[in-house]
């Protein structure tokens, strides 16, 4: 008999309660290979998309609500394919990333014909719950032409919101919005998912994505990077040497203290009042760094990570693919 | 069907329209006039006619119905609100055809109303005129909105595009012989005129059914194909 474990069994895929699933699907538009082989399955919940500009994001949600075909691959969204079925492309709501509105339309207006198209009945009713439900007054009697981008943003939010969708999906949502509003649509984005609603949100901004919920799907030059847990995903990134940049008085004698106390695997002297370092352990960083500088009665002016942009992000997640 | 008629018709009517298509109906009115005064008694009813085929139908009602059909769906894609429309669970006839009707719901009185007073004015009030005129310039809009609408869904700057097609084959290829005629819209409320007022136009002695039911045929046939296509577009 083998000491061994037994070997898992395979997991199965697309889970059962997953309402998007895309199965090997590519595009492209002439000889840019927008999407490449790309298979993720979406359960209810808050799902981020997550991916710097131009890595295929919006591509990929285009082919998920129906926009575009696949060139290749299938997609199976809340019981059907978007492109050919109506009734499964009517159970989504979409949020496009694009500015365009109706210019001359008020918003009630654009949210009642959404709902008149989604063949409702009480059609007045349904746009102003859909209105309250992003918090914009529904007897705004200006065109929309006039809304500030916020506005526009909350109008386009509620049309995709009208129908009671079983899954929407949100381009860049929070693009226009101001910090508060930022918060009060985040604070949205996860009642609809508590109340059992797929809501899939593409962002280019790992902060917000942090905030979004704990699934990500991470996208990259047109391929899938990473999906899953989003602390797992960033945790694997917080383990990577990190770059930090340090302006402070004496910043060069701040940093040998820290080489010194090892919390330092390389220092890079710009000037005495600013140095580029690396280290494997952030977190001991920043403390050692704070009780250095207080110590020695040195003001801090400024410490910036330099590998947290989502570019680095991306770099390491795919760079094991290249 | 309604709420997106009404959305159409609510895009298509702007100031700038309003005022061009105004100018385009006193244009018309003004001649008809300079006609009434300058013809004799007995050729009235004849410039009339020729003035209604020269002006009215071969170019302003073309051109006010390019203006406003091949804006209609071509609007929404140049400014990326398609997608509003076309996600949602309507059939994609709907959307053509609420495109066809409310830019011919604009372009018809805007032309058929001027066109058949100025024909009235021109022919001295013959009657054979005005009616030919009201079933000729009826036909000739239907039958371009129908064309323009899937013209503005087709290609991007449809209205150049457009421009380029009625000036190169409405108004030069196809009055080069039968067979090119036959496939022009023109042809065919050109016909009824002829017909119904007994002036001869040249290419246009097409049966009086065919001038009728091809304008017909051509603006169901092009919202056929607008759905068709519709069902079939990548939407930004």
């Amino acid at each position: 008999m083998s000491d061994l474990p037994p070997p898992a069994a395979p997991q199965a895929w697309p889970p059962p309660d997953a309402t998007i699933v895309a199965y090997d699907v590519s595009r492209s538009f002439g000889a840019l290979v927008a999407v490449s082989n790309i298979s993720v399955a979406v359960r209810p919940g808050v799902t981020a998309l997550l991916g710097p500009n131009g890595a295929g994001k919006s591509t990929l949600l285009r082919m998920l609500s129906g926009q575009i075909a696949p060139m290749s691959g299938q997609v199976w969204v809340a019981g059907g394919d978007p492109r050919t079925d109506a009734a499964a492309r009517g159970r989504i709501g979409l949020v496009p990333q694009q500015d365009g509105v109706f210019e001359r339309e008020r918003g009630i207006d654009v949210v009642r014909l959404s709902a008149v198209l989604s063949n409702l009945d009480d059609v007045d009713a349904r746009a102003r719950w859909a209105l309250d439900l992003v918090e914009l007054d529904p007897d705004i009697e200006r065109p929309m032409g006039s809304y500030s981008k916020g506005m526009r943003q909350r109008v386009k939010i509620a049309q995709a919101l009208v129908h009671d969708p079983v899954v929407i999906m949100l381009d860049e949502p929070l693009n226009g919005l101001d910090p508060k509003q930022r918060r009060q649509m985040i604070n949205l984005f996860h009642r609809l998912g508590e109340m059992g609603k797929t809501v899939l949100v593409s962002s280019h901004v790992l902060e917000e994505v942090e905030r979004f919920g704990s699934h990500v799907i991470v996208i990259a030059r047109g391929r899938l990077a990473a999906q899953g847990d989003f602390r797992a995903i960033r945790s694997l990134m917080d383990n990577q040497p990190l770059r930090i940049r340090v302006v402070a008085e004496k910043a060069n004698q701040l940093a040998a203290t820290l080489v010194n106390s090892g919390s330092l695997v390389g220092c890079r002297v710009e000037s005495p009042t600013q140095v580029e370092v690396t280290t494997n352990d952030v977190r001991r960083f920043r403390r050692e760094l704070v009780a250095a500088s207080s110590s020695q009665h040195l003001r801090l002016e400024e410490v910036t990570p330099l590998d947290d942009d989502l570019e680095s992000v991306f770099r390491y997640l795919v760079g094991g693919q290249e | 069907m309604l709420a997106l008629y009404r959305l159409f018709l609510r895009r298509q009517v702007t100031t700038g329209r309003l005022l061009l298509f105004g100018g385009f109906g006193l244009l018309g009115l003004a001649v008809g006039l300079a006609i009434n005064r300058s013809a004799n008694a007995g050729d009235a009813s004849e410039a009339g006619v020729g003035f209604v085929y020269g002006f009215g139908i071969s170019l302003m009602v073309p051109v006010i119905a390019l203006v406003l059909s091949s804006s209609s769906l071509g609007e929404l894609i140049e400014d990326e609100t398609l997608v509003y429309l076309w996600h949602r669970p309507a059939p994609r006839w709907m959307l053509a055809s609420a495109a066809w009707m409310a830019s011919a719901t604009i372009a018809l009185p805007f032309t058929v109303l001027p066109l058949t007073a100025s024909a009235a004015l021109a022919s001295g009030g013959d009657q054979e005129v005005i009616w030919a005129s009201l079933a000729a310039t009826t036909l000739a809009g239907i039958g371009y909105s129908g064309l323009f609408v899937l013209l503005g869904l087709l290609f991007r700057k449809s209205l150049i595009w457009g421009l380029i097609y009625l000036v190169v084959w409405e108004l030069f290829v196809s009055k080069a012989g039968d067979g090119a005629a036959r496939l022009s819209i023109n042809t065919y409320p050109s016909s009824v005129l002829s017909r119904l007022t007994g002036f001869e136009l040249p290419l246009a002695d097409r049966a009086m059914a065919a001038g009728v039911i091809v304008p017909v045929v051509v603006a169901i046939a092009a919202v056929v194909v607008a759905s068709w296509r519709l069902d079939r577009i990548d939407v930004a």
